[in-house]
């Protein structure tokens, strides 16, 4: 993890947080009046606040998210031991998006039922072949 | 009689083959729909596109502005607006999106702001197969070009000659701090993937699973699939 530390996930420039709504409408409100600075200066306090809680969001989404695929890990072992046919579809709501997860067993492998479909058209054609 | 008998047998064959048609999703009279993204009846529809609240702040405002009578209607049919099964006329286009700006609140101008600039704005689709020791070098350039691009979001010239109100004044001010808020909203984002990954990848490890695992990150002006494989 500490050898990846130089790659950056995410540009540096231009972070919102702490910069204040002070700084980010900055230019534009030179050419405001009285009335349209202040409310553009509100939106602006009021966008950073909303992104804190979207922040918040994003740190609950994530932890649920760990909590439920450590919770699928259990019960796909579970599932696994007990049962030689089953298929699980699992989507978790993380903090960037949406996560599906596919586990399934069957009691056949492919080969085993590309195998068993060459076994029975070997047949076929054997009985086509004997009774011509 | 037998003209008559005639028109009938083709009315009836014509009945037949329009639901036919129909009923496989063709429609004969698709063409006489309004293909122009720019056109007034798709930008009601965008406009009605707003989350339930906002759309319902509209429409009490609509029904100050114009009555009851209206606001009736408008209530009645928005959602056939928005899906475009009723086409808006010219009235209804003026009231929703030239009149009513005029009384809106700043908030809900920079709400149909931040709407009119995630439809229109162009987005980015990538797909790609990463596996869990290479996913940071491919996901990191996407994502700086997804999130950077808020920054350059811009309405088209299209929208903004018929809705000049968005590009004027305070809205301007209003553009500058969606970008931002919009740009920061993708670093939020994806400031936890390392420890989303690191989930992915304890999953991973259980070889006797087998698990496919996918995961789509989606971003205000572009979404990107993956594909994660163990090794």
């Amino acid at each position: 993890m500490d050898d990846d530390e130089s790659i950056e996930l995410v540009p540096k420039k231009r972070s919102l947080f702490p910069v204040s709504a002070e700084d980010i409408v900055d230019n534009a409100l030179q050419s405001l009046d009285e009335g349209q600075a202040r409310r553009v200066t509100e939106k602006a306090a009021d966008e950073i606040v909303r992104l804190a809680v979207e922040k918040r969001k994003a740190e609950y989404r994530n932890s649920a998210a760990q909590e439920e695929m450590h919770n699928l890990i259990n019960n796909a072992n579970l599932l696994d031991q007990q049962v030689s046919d089953y298929k699980i579809n699992s989507t978790f709501e993380t903090a960037s998006g949406t996560t599906n997860v596919e586990i399934k067993k069957s009691a056949f492998s492919t080969l085993q039922i590309a195998l068993l479909a060459a076994l029975g058209v070997l047949i076929i054609i054997v009985a086509y072949l004997s009774l011509r | 009689m037998n003209r008559v008998w005639i028109f009938f047998l083709i009315l009836g064959i014509g009945y037949f083959l329009y639901f036919q048609f129909k009923a496989n999703g063709i429609s004969f009279f698709e063409w006489l729909k309004p293909t122009d993204r720019f056109h007034q009846s798709r930008l009601v529809a965008v406009l009605l596109g707003l989350d339930d609240q906002a759309v319902n702040e509209l429409l009490t405002l609509y029904k100050e502005e114009f009555g009851n009578g209206p606001a009736r209607y408008a209530r009645r049919t928005y959602q056939k607006w928005k899906s475009g099964k009723v086409q808006p006329s010219k009235q209804t286009y003026e009231r929703f999106l030239l009149k009513l700006p005029k009384v809106m609140t700043y908030d809900l101008k920079c709400e149909v702001l931040r709407h009119f600039m995630e439809e229109y704005t162009p987005k980015d689709e990538f797909e790609l197969d990463v596996n869990v020791d290479d996913w940071e070098i491919k996901l990191t350039p996407l994502v700086e070009q997804i999130i950077e691009k808020a920054y350059t979001a811009q309405l088209p010239a299209e929208v903004e000659r018929k809705l000049h109100w968005l590009g004027e004044g305070d809205m301007i001010a209003a553009q500058d701090i969606l970008r931002a808020s919009q740009a920061e909203e993708g670093k939020i984002m994806v400031s936890l993937l390392r420890e989303e990954f690191a989930g992915v990848e304890k999953l991973l490890a259980e070889e006797d699973l087998k698990p496919k695992i996918g995961h789509v990150l989606k971003f205000p002006y572009g979404t990107i699939k993956l594909n994660i494989k163990r090794k």
